[in-house]
């Protein structure tokens, strides 16, 4: 009974988080490492729609994106976690993730962004489908590396489609079972790309 | 001018000293006040907690922990079953109102993480799981009706994780099973947020777990004798039971002893104040002795010029009193953040109960406090004689 009420204990006390959900790595110190080999330390900065731009942002995000956040979870407020990536005092890239809806459950897609814009690295830290191992394959994921948003840019969300002029209609689904959560993770990578654009890049032009 | 006035006025010719006395007299209130507050609170949201778990005994099989917990340690190796036999002895005692089955199972998901993670589903009975839940509330949706359904009511963290909304598919990793997600709970602030609720013989059939349980949560009539009931369930073999009355007395033992430490240094802080006004008091009347001399020759009775320094007693306490519960009434979330973070366990809802009984309990206390410290310095400026205290004021 001594050991069986602290555990009691533990669960009926768990802690409640208030607030969106973000998209955070699970192991910050590991997971950077091994996205960023050359990297030496980051930083962790807390962003959201909402309090870098409001409505008009998130407005301009979705005709960007080429589609509407919907859903419940999809939301204004949602906390989104950037890392900046140093390598000594220079920095040297970002990694940033977003949360999408998957077929049966929720996708954690992290891209490993230069500071040229393009993607250096594909994460997919959490997923629920009948072709996650082939999802979260390295082969599957190293077709994303040297893509940047100007690539995405033609990819439409809805339908599933890219031109055939576009590098995104060159990637491929690893297996007919993959085939919807494949299109999620590629709404998901065009997502991750326009955010990483308005909270860093384009405003670093303006 | 009435005595009240009088010493008001006398409380005004040192104000620093007056507001210093009042501070430390708030402080004291603040702390008191805090303090009765928290100690209302603390057991209202324990037995609130407690209540909302639904039942108040839990039976698990024996050499099982708590099942949620041996899944998060032993990554659901380690469950232990009870057979479901057990439902018909326990229903067989009279103190018995109703039981729910629960059936907690786990799977290993690779795709969790970067060296995968447990996937937790709790079986619930669709008939009695609810009623005893009755304070779960619907964001989307509703509870299952048939205990076989494929189907699944999801905590809002897990369906804001998993992002599911009603109508979504849920896949159990590893065994190909798909369920319907029917309902999204709101935010209950309890360990049900995070839990996914599947119907028990589903999860019997999914698991290969036929006829098996890891839980039975046993509702008792009211005014039932629960240590006889406690003392049958413990008979009963291969089970362990969980009471939900040992693990407030737990916690409670754990909260008492570190209240004891806070109330020791609240009655501290009320003595210092305390002595604070008898300070203060007294060398006002050190300071007035020719003048209470002089208002004695023209008539004034001990029991008047008991009266008189009395009442400055009483405006000081009242005033710091007033200030103190206040200042509890600005500072109780700031006080339950600081409470929440230093202790082990805290239940949910407001930690720091202040009502109006517990403020005018707080008041009355400094206020009798103070004027009880007051009685001396009142009777050394009774006893002053005119002719003495003239002189001396003189000389």
């Amino acid at each position: 009974m001594k050991t069986l009420i602290p555990l009691f204990l533990c669960a009926l006390f768990s802690g409640p988080a208030f607030g969106a959900v973000g998209c955070d790595l699970n192991d910050p110190d590991r997971d950077v490492a091994r996205l960023f080999p050359s990297s030496t330390g980051y930083k962790t900065q807390y962003l959201s729609v909402k309090t870098a731009g409001g409505e008009k942002l998130l407005s301009r995000i979705e005709n960007r994106l080429g589609d509407k956040f919907k859903g419940l979870y999809e939301t204004i407020d949602v906390p989104y976690t950037l890392y900046e990536i140093y390598k000594g005092k220079e920095k040297i890239g970002y990694i940033h993730g977003v949360n999408q809806k998957g077929d049966y459950g929720g996708i954690q897609v992290f891209l490993s962004i230069g500071t040229d814009a393009k993607i250096k690295a594909f994460y997919i830290q959490k997923l629920t489908s009948r072709a996650a191992r082939e999802l979260r394959s390295k082969d599957f994921g190293a077709q994303f590396t040297g893509l940047s948003l100007k690539d995405f840019a033609d990819y439409d969300p809805v339908t599933g489609k890219a031109p055939d002029t576009s590098p995104v209609s060159k990637l491929k689904s690893p297996s007919a079972a993959a085939e919807n959560d494949f299109h999620n993770v590629l709404r998901s990578v065009k997502k991750n790309l326009i955010l990483t654009d308005e909270f860093l890049f384009s405003k670093a032009v303006k | 001018m009435n005595i009240y006035s009088v010493a008001y006025k006398n409380l005004l010719r040192k104000k620093t000293r007056t507001a210093l006395t009042a501070a430390g007299i708030a402080l004291s209130a603040w702390v008191l006040a805090t303090l009765l507050g928290f100690n209302r609170g603390y057991e209202n949201g324990l037995n609130r907690d407690i209540d909302n778990m639904g039942f108040q005994v839990l039976l698990t099989a024996k050499g099982c922990p708590y099942e949620a917990a041996t899944l998060m340690l032993k990554g659901g190796t380690g469950l232990r079953y009870m057979l479901e036999d057990v439902v018909k002895t326990v229903t067989s005692n009279p103190e018995v109102e109703g039981v729910t089955r629960m059936l907690m199972q786990g799977v290993f998901d690779p795709n969790k993480g970067e060296n995968g993670a447990i996937a937790a589903y709790l079986g619930v009975d669709a008939q009695t799981y609810p009623k005893m839940k009755g304070y779960l509330e619907f964001k989307q949706g509703g509870w299952f009706t048939d205990n076989t359904a494929y189907e699944a009511v999801m905590g809002y963290e897990a369906a804001e994780l998993e992002q599911r909304e009603i109508g979504d598919k849920l896949l159990i990793p590893g065994l190909n099973a798909e369920l319907k997600v029917v309902g999204v709970l709101k935010r209950s602030g309890t360990q049900d947020d995070g839990t996914i609720f599947l119907p028990i013989s589903a999860v019997q059939k999914i698991f290969s777990k036929q006829g098996k349980l890891t839980g039975l949560g046993i509702k008792v009539k009211k005014g039932a004798d629960m240590d006889a009931f406690e003392n049958r369930l413990y008979d009963l073999p291969d089970v362990q039971v969980v009471s939900m009355a040992q693990v407030k007395s737990t916690i409670m033992s754990l909260v008492t002893s570190a209240k004891v430490i806070v109330f020791a240094i609240a009655f501290i802080a009320v003595i210092i104040a305390m002595a604070g006004v008898v300070n203060t008091i007294l060398m006002s009347v050190m300071e007035r002795y020719g003048e209470i001399g002089i208002l004695k020759s023209m008539g004034a009775m001990p029991l008047d010029i008991f009266r008189m320094i009395w009442a400055e007693t009483a405006i000081l306490c009242s005033i710091g009193g007033m200030a103190g519960i206040a200042l509890s009434l600005a500072t109780a979330r700031a006080a339950e953040a600081a409470v929440r973070h230093f202790l082990p366990f805290t239940p949910n809802g407001n930690m720091i109960a202040l009502d109006f009984n517990i403020a005018a309990g707080a008041f009355g206390l400094i206020v009798v406090g103070g004027l009880l410290s007051g009685i001396y310095p009142a009777w050394r400026a009774a006893r002053v004689r005119p002719l003495e205290a003239i002189r001396s004021e003189g000389e």
